[in-house]
């Protein structure tokens, strides 16, 4: 097969149809570029997608945060960290040394009366929530290089923990499952009207890409019928919306979510991203059971990345790859990110072993 | 007095905390913990068979099913929830010595590290299972858990890290802890860790799941 452009490549795979080759893309902390910097390895303000030649851009353009014009109120300031509430009212710790999600300390939602005074009457689909800028400028960028633009950014569960805590969303889904049901309904139905506005204005993106971490380790946060009750009504209102404009839609999700996969693929997901193995994601074992069905992206194993060991990087690339590139549905992608501990050569070869093994 | 036991235990596995409580929706209406535990206690079934043969149990069972995924963390929290409403009753009798604690367990996630969810569930199940839980949060330096097992002598330490940057200051801190007292047992767990990862930093045990903590002390509190 000659060879495919990005676009026609990640469009092929997300459908599980022929390609040149499986596709490639990557997640970086902060760190690991400034390190990579440094040492010389990429150019100063050169992008990781650019270096490394990868298929997709992604733009993050929206701002669900509820008071939108709420300046952080700092409450304490340290060396390492900052304590801050935000326009959601959380009162969050962050680290400002490396990177790392935030302490949960405090949430102006706790339950319901809450959401309904603090939240819900400002989540409504205000331009100021849409960074048009931004979405046009990363939809050119990736259009002059035929790199697949997908819009990116969270979904219900991820929109509604950042109100009120994990521990609080779901006591709330145990004790009044209809305010969890009302957040989603809020949540997708705004989000929704923002894709509305936005894709009118500026056109369509190629695909769609949410980020839902729903998992920990070894366990999701909730049961498969849970899930269907409560996530999936907002799953499925996004994403009916995306596929009745063509747009295929990948969704992200941290910790072990294998129970839920059923759930996602009634939603109408196409591909599954991140399979992190670490928390008991199992790549092979997910081609097997869904290969004719999803598309993928991840599950290598990054504890062998950060080795540095070159046998066991390709010990982790030979064992899975051959196999799920099998039904055209697989890019390249770690099973999470890419820490500052891997070296950049370590990378490098992942990426150009990867791909050899992946090419038809 | 088995019967009321029996129902404590209950009413801990299926989150029921009090009677104004909805949840579980089948057995709205019904006395939870809170109204058991204290009839137990006026009918005067000993603090310590309350807390053993009553939420104690119950809680193992939660614990164990959420290790066996059948149960979700919301079944777990409601369940922690329950186990709360029935421990302030005993609080007194903790004070006074009439009941007593199964051992103590100091917890925390390491230096460097804000997350805390995982540890959290940890302290909850522990605390469920008859151990006097002393969390010192996220962030917490090695010389913190040194501190807190001087103070606490006899403890056993349980440190969480969800990244793998961080994770490297559990050995910093299990050196310091087998320093100070050798015979100190240290449990390690989160998302990055493995059981060939506790061995090589000199940790005792390594757990995937909070009921695992609970296995391991039972062992060695």
């Amino acid at each position: 097969m000659p060879e495919l452009t990005s676009i026609e490549r990640i469009g092929n795979i997300l459908r599980r149809k022929p390609v040149d080759r499986i596709g490639v893309f990557e997640h970086f902390w902060g760190d690991t570029h400034k390190k990579w910097t440094r040492e010389g390895h990429i150019k100063e303000g050169e992008s990781l997608d650019d270096h490394f030649g990868f298929d997709i851009s992604v733009c993050w353009c929206f701002n669900l945060v509820a008071k939108l014009n709420f300046e952080p109120e700092v409450i304490e300031e340290t060396e390492e960290t900052v304590l801050a509430r935000d326009g959601n009212g959380a009162v969050l710790r962050r680290h400002k040394l490396h990177d790392s999600t935030p302490e949960h300390v405090d949430f102006l939602v706790k339950d319901r009366a809450g959401w309904e005074q603090h939240i819900k009457p400002f989540l409504t689909p205000d331009r100021a929530r849409i960074n048009f800028e931004a979405y046009r400028n990363v939809k050119r960028a990736a259009a002059e290089r035929n790199r697949f633009f997908v819009w990116g950014g969270v979904n219900v569960f991820e929109l509604m923990h950042p109100v009120c805590g994990h521990e609080y969303m779901l006591v709330g889904a145990a004790v009044d499952p209809d305010w969890v049901k009302d957040m989603v309904d809020v949540y997708s139905t705004l989000t929704v009207q923002l894709m509305e506005t936005l894709f009118a204005e500026e056109g369509l993106p190629d695909g769609i890409w949410f980020y839902e971490d729903m998992g920990f380790k070894q366990r999701p946060f909730m049961s498969l019928d849970m899930y269907r009750d409560l996530i999936q009504p907002g799953h499925k209102k996004t994403i009916d919306f995306c596929r009745g404009l063509g747009l295929p839609v990948i969704m992200h999700s941290c910790g072990y979510v294998e129970p839920l996969v059923p759930g996602m693929l009634e939603a109408g997901i196409d591909c599954l991203q991140v399979i992190e193995v670490k928390a008991g994601m199992d790549l092979l074992r997910l081609y097997k059971d869904y290969g004719d069905r999803l598309s993928f992206m991840g599950g290598m194993d990054v504890r062998k990345l950060y080795s540095n060991d070159r046998s066991l990087i390709e010990e982790e690339l030979a064992s899975k790859i051959p196999v799920v590139k099998g039904h055209y549905g697989y890019v390249l992608h770690s099973d999470h990110s890419i820490p500052d501990q891997v070296e950049y050569e370590s990378y490098k070869y992942f990426v150009q072993r990867g791909l050899e093994l992946g090419t038809y | 007095m088995a019967d009321l036991l029996a129902q404590i235990a209950t009413c801990i596995e299926r989150g029921k905390v009090n009677a104004a409580s909805p949840y579980p929706p089948d057995m709205k209406g019904q006395d939870g913990a809170n109204e058991l535990v204290r009839k137990a206690l006026d009918e005067g079934i000993l603090p310590d068979d309350v807390l053993q043969k009553g939420l104690v149990v119950g809680m193992n069972s939660i614990g164990q099913k959420f290790s066996e995924n059948k149960v979700f963390v919301p079944d777990l929290l409601m369940a922690a929830k329950a186990m709360q409403a029935g421990m302030a009753h005993l609080k007194p009798f903790f004070e006074s010595g009439a009941a007593h604690h199964k051992g103590t367990f100091i917890c925390g996630t390491v230096q460097g590290d804000l997350h805390d969810i995982g540890k959290n569930l940890v302290c909850m199940v522990v605390e469920g299972g008859g151990y006097k839980v002393i969390d010192l949060g996220v962030d917490v330096s090695s010389e913190k858990f040194v501190a807190a097992l001087e103070a606490n002598p006899g403890a056993v330490i349980g440190m969480s890290a969800l990244l793998t940057t961080t994770m490297v200051n559990m050995e910093k801190t299990t050196k310091l802890v087998k320093e100070k007292d050798p015979s100190t047992k240290v449990i390690v767990g989160g998302a990055p860790l493995t059981d060939e990862f506790a061995k090589k930093i000199g940790a005792d045990a390594y757990s995937p799941d909070p009921q695992g903590a609970v296995k391991f002390l039972s062992q060695v509190a």
